[in-house]
């Protein structure tokens, strides 16, 4: 159990890192987007472990992410940057990719087959995906931008 | 009236370099607003999704709009960083027009991220984002592969200025088809994963946050700009992968 929470942070803490760099962020924010990365996506894996938290993908990525958030907008008075440097990169990792594959593998699927019976079964598979996609989507943004509205004081007075 | 004139041309030059580098709406109207506020105006700007205009306001009431086009957007984190701490240099410290101009040139001028160094930071994260949704050893590794190969040639295509949605199409094409050589060469025990991850690299996660961010602070024209943006840069990945597996004749499911 330790060990899959480690391995959960250490590969989070990796994308955060890596898909920070698209962003072109100072220096100093790598460190704590792997720190927040790593907090926000372990959390949500002790959340969805059944003898832990037992939560549905949705309810616990939105906990997840307003952990990511909150950290984030305390966080970045320390550093002097902007909340949003962190908060980003930090929520990329818990974007439902798969799921999202999955929404538009079953809709392609969908146009290809003209039977009744496999319409009906990838129709199916796109809804079933699309609506956890959207659902985490929604969970995922709000969770994470809602404290940078609430701590508006220390998020955009972060660099002064 | 002439720093008048240049304290308007400078914010809005200063509103549309934020936005270009990735602002939210609220970051770019608190930002301005603090500057106006330093030398003693005041500010309110409309956001449009190629340009903004900055009406600053004069305590004599007068008022003047500055428009700039904000240009193709290209997410710097750095430069947001910056600007935030001009703004407060004014604000606390009173900086001048002039100076203020000259630390934002140099902020506007500042070289982009080593380019190597982000393809790898890249690759690394895509290959990791395997290993998160269970992808095995093998697969991450391919993953890793297809990723650097893909984000190379986007960074050779933008370069040349080709159209960023041909760019999508054409980086999510090779990166599965090279993906696909997990589940051809039956290297690992993951390969569909391999495949869903390859291409993950292209969601435009940034933007699409911004577009949530404004939308909760009320920017809906920018939230319905950012977010179509979004979804027609999706959509081009979606084609450019559905294409890379029917050449490779690879189900989805």
């Amino acid at each position: 159990m330790i060990e899959k929470f480690l391995y959960d942070a250490f590969f989070a803490a990796i994308a955060a890192i890596g898909f920070s760099a698209i962003s072109n962020p100072p220096k100093t924010a790598y460190i704590y987007c792997a720190l927040i990365a790593a907090a926000g996506h372990s959390a949500r894996f002790l959340l969805m472990t059944p003898e832990v938290g037992a939560l549905n993908i949705i309810p616990a990525t939105a906990v997840a992410s307003l952990i990511v958030g909150c950290l984030a907008v305390i966080l970045s008075p320390v550093a002097k940057i902007p909340a949003e440097t962190f908060l980003f990169p930090s929520l990329l990792p818990m974007i439902p990719g798969i799921y999202a594959y999955k929404t538009f593998g079953g809709l392609a699927m969908c146009l290809f087959h003209d039977s009744e019976t496999d319409f009906l079964h990838y129709f199916y598979l796109f809804s079933n995906n699309g609506f956890v996609c959207l659902s985490i989507i929604i969970g995922m943004v709000v969770g994470g931008t809602l404290p940078v509205f609430l701590l508006k004081r220390i998020a955009y007075r972060a660099t002064r | 009236m002439e720093r008048f004139d240049e304290a308007g041309r400078f914010l809005s030059e200063y509103a549309a370099l934020l936005l270009r580098s990735g602002a939210t709406c609220a970051r770019v109207e608190k930002n301005v607003g603090r500057m106006a506020a330093g030398w003693g105006l005041s500010s309110t700007i409309t956001i449009l999704p190629r340009h903004v205009t900055v009406s600053v306001i004069a305590p004599d009431k007068e008022t003047k709009n500055f428009l700039t086009d904000t240009g193709q957007t290209s997410i710097s984190f750095d430069k947001i960083t910056k600007l935030s701490r001009l703004s407060w240099e004014v604000a606390d410290r009173g900086l001048r027009i002039e100076d203020a101009r000259r630390s934002f040139l140099q902020i506007a001028l500042a070289s982009p991220a080593n380019a190597v160094w982000v393809l790898f930071a890249v690759s690394c994260a895509n290959g990791a984002f395997c290993r998160l949704f269970s992808g095995d050893a093998v697969a991450s590794l391919v993953v890793f592969l297809a990723t650097m190969c893909g984000y190379y040639l986007k960074q050779v295509m933008l370069a040349h200025k080709i159209d960023v949605r041909l760019v999508f199409m054409i980086c999510a094409f090779v990166s599965s088809v090279l993906a696909c050589g997990d589940s051809l060469f039956s290297l690992g025990t993951t390969p569909e994963i391999a495949i869903g991850t390859s291409v993950l690299y292209l969601v435009p996660g940034i933007p699409f946050l911004n577009s949530f961010s404004d939308m909760l602070d009320k920017h809906y024209i920018c939230f319905f700009c950012r977010l179509t943006d979004t979804v027609v840069l999706t959509c081009c990945l979606s084609a450019g992968l559905c294409a890379g597996m029917w050449v490779m004749r690879v189900g989805m499911f």
